[in-house]
């Protein structure tokens, strides 16, 4: 059995449901994705106890036989999970290093995220805002969730030792200061003397003690948190007020996690006495509380009347507006976006390419498109892997992709063109480009010997081959597959599609057995690079390149320790440039977090994990 | 018939034995190291998989996990699910009301209009109302269910707002889930009543009953869809299961919680122990379901003789 190793990823929240989850394009492909995962479902179930069964002898059987087609048709829906995941892959560390780049906001529709359509009237306070999201969580322990959609729910609940607002800048919150070591191994934070929980426990340093022991304690089943604290060591908390956090080595990503869901502050008390009802019931300071919480249906948040400060998000001083919000789980698509236009919700999540035009033509809705921060898809290049060894035939299987097309079609108003390693509002350097020259990709393959002018090149007997290993969520390959294919088959590939089930797509990986595996990754932090790229990391997670380069490996480690932004986002930049000289990956697509809100909410934020936030949020009726 | 009963009784045995194995045999033949899978997306240790591995038994030979599988089934004890730690059986027990409430309203819908369609349209044989009430239930049948929910929703929820479009809770919320099930249903029972009612109509002692002067009803209601009805219970059977699975399509489409939900977020949430759960349990209760159809032949066909 192999055991991945989390310690260098870097993905707080997102991370599984990330990469797991190759193709899975956002919101959109995985709408399109589910509504064909259902066709098949459905068919199978209808087949089966078919029609004119008015034989007994038929009967007889049919206890039997009913089952099978169920049974295998769940098992055919496993390799789906990844697109519930990758699709709503809405939740990610949207951090950049603090003081690097701005938020490049791409939103197309919705103008400014943080900017309510509300009219000009004062907000007032009261009523109910009720959210369409597009799965459960698994669990609303912040520190137990591998999966975005619980941070959804818990970035007005639970609150973090700081914030890290759209701007990418760190603001404080249950922090009051903090200041790293010179060596960037410690971390001191001076805490509020002002936070108590809505238990009544009060908020202390030995408190963040608890709260980082519990995330790394081996009988405790975390999420991406742990990812998070990578080569943690202790807290120590100097005094009553004070916690110094320490690692093993240089850390710098460290304050842009500890400004993350994932790390958010809980009540230690409660832990202990809910035990396994934690997951549901969740206590921590936040603006909201969590009142009740219903298994397949809803899990609805009220106010926090005691709340007695000033949000990061806003400027209003004490409780939010909105009473209550009840996050309704809506996973179909089709039915989600239709809750919005009856107003049984006033917001959605994920809103499917085909309905998007729709919604955005109507006055009565504002769509937010707010882009991922991490790495975009992308069609990792295995580099020790013939044909796909030689620099020349990677570049020009990216110089071969029609980005654009991509954009058009599979990803119509939910992404733009990548450009480099990390999407564009992570790090966005101007020099980098990702062409689509199918000419050139020609011209390259030649140069390295790859001949044929027609049909499947041919290098010393040996056909062009490339093999594009993409997880099959049980309606077969996701339709940027086979655009993809399309554009190497152009240049001369004979480019073969894996579609497969989630598990052996990563043993393929894991071992290196395929030239293009097709995945995304959301990461707080450049640091995301170094769970992709770093040498350590062959045959764990997920450095499907396969890559072994003293030179990245020396810069990426260089980057965890580097502390000065500026110095930091140049390592990056040039880690990029790197990358994209050896081709060890093809950027392909940024996507977008979407969600369409009724022009009757106002005051609407995100946090800088593209997260909304709803202590301003007001309903006017 | 207790001698049938006994008979009938015994013959479910093989199929619960090959249920069973084609449960247990799920998690073995899936691609992939299952636990893995199953904790794919949680930052694990290798103790904590050695540790579900032990839990969930893994570590020992096939025939003895098997027999351990089956025993604590039998006992009702099947296992904990690997996500809300809670018992399958209690996850099973919390998410089953609904999905009841919604399947036999969804029959109850079905047989109403079924019956109804496939009486008047046997009576009116080769009338524009059979034509009309026959393209009706094809319509019905060719429909998939999750795209009459989505149609039904357009029509109800967003243009009439007479109806939710999601979410569980009361008799509003089940109207449309309920209507979903119920009509695909209703065109097979619709199109089954019919042509068995026509081959009774032709029978002798309709034109006897006739003869004798009783009533059109009468004859229609009493002699004849009485011994129609014995493939439309055949194959309401089918369709109670049938419609358990159609639950699975039907909840996710509105949004409501039961059984179909837990089943779909199970799988994609690889929660084995919870899958083989509900899976076992839907087979269970077909066979179950079958078997009472069965000894419902006698009450409705003396004629019937078991032995």
């Amino acid at each position: 059995m192999r055991h991945r190793d989390w310690s260098d990823d870097d993905t707080p929240e997102e991370t599984r449901r990330t990469h797991p989850n190759p193709k899975m394009s956002g919101t959109n492909s995985r709408a399109v994705r589910r509504g064909r995962v259902q066709d098949m479902d459905i068919d199978t179930f209808e087949r089966l106890p078919g029609l004119g069964l008015s034989r007994r002898s038929f009967m007889r059987l049919a206890g039997l036989a009913a089952t099978l087609p169920i049974a295998s048709s769940l098992l055919a829906a496993c390799g789906s999970d990844d697109e519930e995941d990758g699709g709503s892959g809405t939740g990610s560390q949207t951090t950049a290093a603090a003081g690097t780049e701005p938020a490049g906001s791409t939103e197309a529709a919705g103008g400014d995220e943080t900017e309510g359509t509300g009219g000009a009237e004062d907000p007032q306070p009261g009523g109910e805002l009720v959210v369409g999201l597009d799965s459960e969580p698994p669990t609303l322990d912040p520190h137990a969730s591998p999966s975005a959609v619980t941070f959804m729910v818990t970035s007005s609940v639970a609150e973090s030792l700081l914030y890290l607002d759209t701007e990418r800048e760190l603001l404080p919150w249950l922090a009051e200061s903090w200041e790293s070591s010179d060596d960037g191994t410690t971390y001191t934070f001076s805490l509020r003397q002002d936070v108590t929980f809505h238990d009544g426990e009060p908020f202390t340093a030995e408190t963040v003690k608890g709260n980082f022991d519990r995330i790394v304690d081996p009988n405790f089943t975390a999420g991406g948190a742990l990812a998070a604290l990578a080569g943690y060591t202790g807290t120590e908390a100097t005094d009553e007020y004070t916690a110094v956090v320490s690692f093993e080595n240089a850390y710098a990503p460290f304050l842009n996690y500890a400004a993350g869901g994932t790390l958010g502050m809980v009540s230690l008390k409660a832990v202990e006495e809910m035990g396994d009802t934690f997951g549901t019931q969740i206590v921590a300071s936040g603006p909201f509380k969590v009142e009740s919480y219903t298994a397949k249906d809803n899990v609805t948040i009220i106010r926090n009347e005691e709340y007695n400060r000033t949000a990061p998000w806003g400027t209003r001083e004490g409780p939010p507006l909105l009473e209550k919000v009840t996050f309704k789980f809506i996973p179909e698509a089709g039915s989600r976006v239709t809750t919005v236009e009856t107003g049984e919700t006033q917001m959605v999540q994920s809103i499917p390419s085909q309905d998007l035009p729709r919604i955005e033509e109507s006055d009565n809705y504002t769509v937010s498109k707010t882009p991922w921060v991490g790495v975009p898809r992308i069609l990792m290049l295995n580099t020790q892997l013939a044909p796909t060894d030689d620099v020349n035939v990677r570049r020009a299987v990216s110089l071969a992709i029609d980005r654009q097309a991509l954009v058009d079609t599979v990803f119509a108003g939910l992404g733009e063109v990548a450009i480099g390693m990390l999407t564009k509002v992570m790090l966005d350097d101007p020099s980098l480009s990702m062409p689509y020259d199918p000419d050139q990709a020609r011209t390259l393959l030649e140069e390295a010997g790859w001949t044929g002018d027609d049909g499947v090149r041919e290098k010393d007997g040996e056909q062009l081959t490339f093999i594009l290993n993409v997880v099959d969520p049980g309606s077969g390959a996701p339709p940027e597959a086979q655009l993809i294919q399309a554009n190497l088959i152009d240049v001369g590939f004979d480019c073969q599609i894996k579609a497969q089930a989630r598990a052996p797509w990563y043993e393929d990986n894991y071992n290196c057995l395929t030239h293009g595996p097709l995945m995304f990754l959301r990461s707080g932090d450049y640091d995301g690079l170094y769970s992709m790229f770093h040498s350590s990391l062959i045959g764990k997670n997920f450095n499907f390149a396969c890559l072994n380069d003293p030179d990245i490996d020396g810069l990426l480690e260089q980057g965890r320790q580097e502390t000065d932004a500026n110095a930091r986002r140049e390592i990056y930049l040039e880690i990029e440039q790197k990358l994209a000289d050896i081709a060890a990956a093809a950027p392909l697509v940024d996507e977008y977090a979407v969600w369409a809100y009724r022009n009757e909410v106002s005051g609407l934020a995100f946090n800088g994990f593209t997260y909304p936030v709803f202590g301003d949020v007001a309903m006017q009726s | 018939m207790g001698k049938y009963l006994t008979q009938r009784l015994l013959s479910t045995i093989p199929v619960l034995i090959g249920v069973t194995i084609a449960v247990f045999s799920m998690l073995h033949l899936v691609p992939g190291d299952p636990i893995q899978m199953m904790l794919g997306e949680f930052q694990t240790s290798p103790e904590q998989m050695a540790q579900l591995q032990s839990q969930l038994h893994l570590d020992e030979p096939l025939p003895q996990q098997y027999g351990r599988f089956v025993t604590g089934a039998m006992q009702g004890d099947l296992g904990y699910s690997i996500r809300s730690k809670r018992p399958v059986m209690d996850e099973i027990k919390d998410n089953l009301p609904s999905t009841i409430i919604l399947t036999l309203s969804g029959l109850a819908i079905a047989l109403t209009i079924g019956l109804t369609l496939g009486v008047i349209a046997a009576v009116k044989q080769n009338t524009w109302v059979d034509l009309t009430s026959m393209v009706v239930a094809m319509l019905g049948v060719s429909m998939p269910s999750f795209w009459l929910g989505l149609l039904l929703i357009f029509a109800f929820s967003l243009k009439l707002e007479w109806f939710p479009a999601t979410g569980g809770g009361d008799l509003r919320h089940l109207v449309l889930p309920a209507m979903t099930l119920g009509l695909g249903a209703s065109a097979i029972i619709a199109r089954l009543t019919r042509s068995t009612m026509l081959e009774v109509l032709n029978q002798e002692y309709i034109t006897t009953a006739r003869a004798k002067g009783l009533r059109g009803s009468v004859v229609v209601l009493r002699h004849a869809l009485r011994n129609a009805l014995i493939p439309t219970v055949t194959i309401l059977g089918l369709q109670f299961g049938q419609l358990l699975a159609g639950a699975v399509v039907v909840e996710t489409v509105f949004g409501r919680p039961g059984i179909g939900r837990l089943i779909v977020s199970a799988i994609l949430e690889k929660d084995f122990p919870l899958v083989q759960g509900i899976v076992l349990f839907i087979a269970i209760s077909y066979v179950v379901i079958n078997l009472l159809v069965d000894l419902l032949y006698a009450v409705l066909d003396p004629r019937i003789r078991f032995g």
